[in-house]
């Protein structure tokens, strides 16, 4: 009965309906008459698990060339996986060492380990792009990006 | 002040220097943006908004424009060369833009396309003079009631004409506009599911929904599609057109421009089904429709006309109303709303320099879209031959830094990170993620003026039953959302009688 994968997409958006109508329901309501903070995410909460329903009975027209459109080969789930720790380590790191730096990282080791394999074109691209970026952000823009460990 | 003394100050404004200069940089960049596989005008926007933060606003506005109808030209271009529409609006282009650059006649293609877009665009604009002030006079006649009312109509429209289910695209709308109750209540100052998180009182900040949804999902397509070569484009033949070419063209390009350009107004409808109902018409049109598919002039005429004009239309109801249309106009609208633009009835007669200038301006990016595109094609395409590793780490760098430079908060990349995995899964399992965006634009709005005529009708929900706009809006929305839900009930009782 769960097979097809909308069913169990829609339960769990009504799941999700039903943890938002929770909290919806602990919201204390100011205000005189009927509509206070609590109205719309109640009526948005109900209405999620209305159309969840409708969702669960609808017939879903799935061919097989999209069942396979959805299946990810797992070659390519390592590389998603990967580029989001990098992407992670960006953000981790980019208040602290400041945006030239982590930057050049970041487009080196990605575009790496996606397999780009001219070091020199790359190096050049990972240097010169966050330069330019920064200048044009501090200077032009007067908005400050974290300069980090390089003094300027 | 007069409209004629607001079309003079506009006309000024254009023709500034600065007007010229930045309208060129949106055109380009636009262009650049939009041919990038998978990045169109909603991508193009979200990453330019950083860039205007300090800008006067009538420039910014004016190189919002052009980065706009800029990316949906350049969608065009991607979809010639390689078969790979950057946007669904430029889908229809590829049926005989690619055949045609098959045969070597890529530059044939372009230029037809570069022409087409021109006289779509220009001749959109001179429509949108014409009806967007007077729309806005209808409009200072709306209320409360009547603006929840479009809203929901909008809302509705661009669900049930969006691909595939409509039930989904309503779901996507509801988590879009449950989104937005994340952070304060403005008009209570209570909190709202913010776990007590200082981070999210605020709530979520658009551009956190729109680079994830749209770039950073975008991303993990090019991830999967990292090996696929596309510079093959050396020789793109001559872009000369003969004369039968061009009679050819006038047909398509005459009609279309009005028919996309109503498309465009309508909410919901937008580029990518005038490209399509452009394609379509012509080919009934045409006394020979057997060449459609197979490189056919008017196969590439009609939808690059209907596109571009379509783009112009949707501006209708974003300046006059203030209310989107579609994803692109709605994520304009947010960089509006951060400028401190409140686009509305009122825009043409407080700040006619901006609302004209930014009309004018238009003739100005068409222009440029023509005389300098055309040219610079061959070389424009060379940026197609960036390899997809280098693509993706600059998109995400990209991305990252737009959202810092407005937050300057380490907490809203990690929310985009976020919002780019939710946007993927969306697009694994179909949800469209338009609905949510134009939900997540409009849902404060809607909450507001829903609280506004309550408030205007001593909590009386009667309010939207007696005014006639209003109820004539919310029974379309509430018949474009209930009769898609129907007919696939109905559908379904059908299957299990068989």
């Amino acid at each position: 009965m769960l097979k097809p994968i909308h069913r169990k997409v829609s339960l769990v958006l009504i799941a999700l309906a039903v943890f938002y109508l929770y909290l919806a329901f602990q919201l204390q309501s100011f205000g005189n008459g009927p509509i206070g903070t609590d109205t719309m995410p109640k009526a948005l909460g109900f209405l999620l698990i209305l159309l969840s329903v409708l969702l669960f009975f609808t017939k879903d027209k799935e061919t097989e060339e999209e069942k396979k459109k959805r299946h990810i080969p797992k070659d390519d789930v390592i590389k998603i996986l990967g580029v989001l720790v990098i992407t992670f380590g960006y953000i981790f790191f980019l208040e602290r060492l400041g945006f030239i730096l982590v930057s050049f990282l970041f487009i080196y080791s990605c575009s790496l380990f996606l397999g780009y394999q001219k070091h020199i074109a790359n190096l050049i691209v990972s240097f010169v792009f966050p330069t330019v970026l920064y200048s044009v952000f501090t200077i032009l823009l007067g908005i400050n990006l974290p300069s980090g460990v390089i003094p300027f | 002040m007069g409209s004629l003394e607001g079309i003079f100050s506009g006309v000024q404004l254009a023709f500034s220097f600065q007007g010229i200069l930045f309208v060129f940089l949106g055109v380009m960049a636009g262009t650049l943006i939009g041919m990038m596989p998978g990045l169109g005008p909603i991508s193009a926007i979200a990453i330019m908004i950083p860039l205007t933060y300090n800008m006067d606003p009538p420039i910014a506005l004016v190189l919002m424009a052009g980065v706009y109808y800029g990316a949906v030209f350049g969608g065009s271009t991607s979809s010639i060369l390689l078969n790979a529409p950057g946007i669904s609006g430029t889908v229809a282009t590829s049926f005989d833009g690619y055949p045609m650059a098959q045969r070597g006649e890529a530059g044939k293609a372009l230029a037809i396309a570069a022409i087409s877009s021109f006289v779509g665009g220009t001749i959109s604009v001179i429509l949108l003079m014409l009806f967007a002030p007077m729309l806005s006079s209808i409009a200072i006649v709306f209320g409360p009631p009547e603006y929840f009312a479009l809203m929901v109509l909008g809302l509705t429209a661009i669900s049930s004409l969006a691909d595939g289910s409509t039930i989904k695209a309503l779901i996507s709308a509801v988590v879009g506009m449950m989104a937005v109750t994340i952070g304060i209540d403005t008009q209570t100052g209570t909190t709202r599911f913010t776990f007590g998180n200082p981070n999210l009182l605020e709530g979520i900040d658009f551009l956190v929904v729109a680079l994830g949804l749209f770039a950073l999902a975008e991303v993990c397509a090019l991830i999967i599609n990292r090996k696929q070569t596309t510079g093959k484009n050396d020789s793109i033949g001559s872009l000369k057109l003969s004369k039968s070419d061009f009679k050819d063209m006038s047909g398509p390009m005459g009609r279309q421009s009005f028919l996309g350009f109503i498309l465009g107004i309508l909410p919901g409808a937008g580029a990518t089904i005038a490209s399509f109902i452009g394609y379509i018409t012509e080919k009934k049109i045409t006394k020979k429709p057997e060449e459609f598919g197979k490189g056919a002039v008017r196969g590439v005429s009609a939808p690059e006309t209907a596109n571009n004009a379509a783009t112009s239309g949707a501006f209708v109801p974003l300046l006059s109303l203030g209310i989107p249309g579609s994803g692109t106009t709605a994520v304009l609208l947010g960089a509006l709303l951060v400028m401190d633009i409140q686009p509305g009835p009122l825009l043409m007669t407080d700040q006619p320099e901006l609302f004209w200038g930014v009309i004018v301006s238009m003739y100005i990016g068409n222009m440029f879209l023509l005389i300098l595109n055309l040219p610079l094609i061959p070389y424009i395409a060379k940026i197609l031959s960036i390899p997809r590793p280098m693509l993706v780490s600059l998109v995400i760098m990209f991305s990252m830094i737009g959202v810092y430079s407005i937050s300057f908060n380490v907490f809203d990349l990690y929310l985009l990170l976020i919002f780019g995995a939710l946007g993927y899964i969306m697009r694994l399992l179909k949800f469209p993620p338009a609905p949510f965006i134009l939900a997540f634009i409009l849902g404060g709005m809607m909450e507001e003026s829903f609280r506004q005529a309550m408030t205007m009708s001593n909590n009386d929900i009667t309010i939207f039953f007696t005014q006639p706009i209003a109820l004539g809006m919310l029974i379309v929305g509430f018949l474009s959302f209930i009769v898609p839900i129907l007919q696939s009930l109905r559908q379904k009782n059908k299957n299990a009688v068989e």
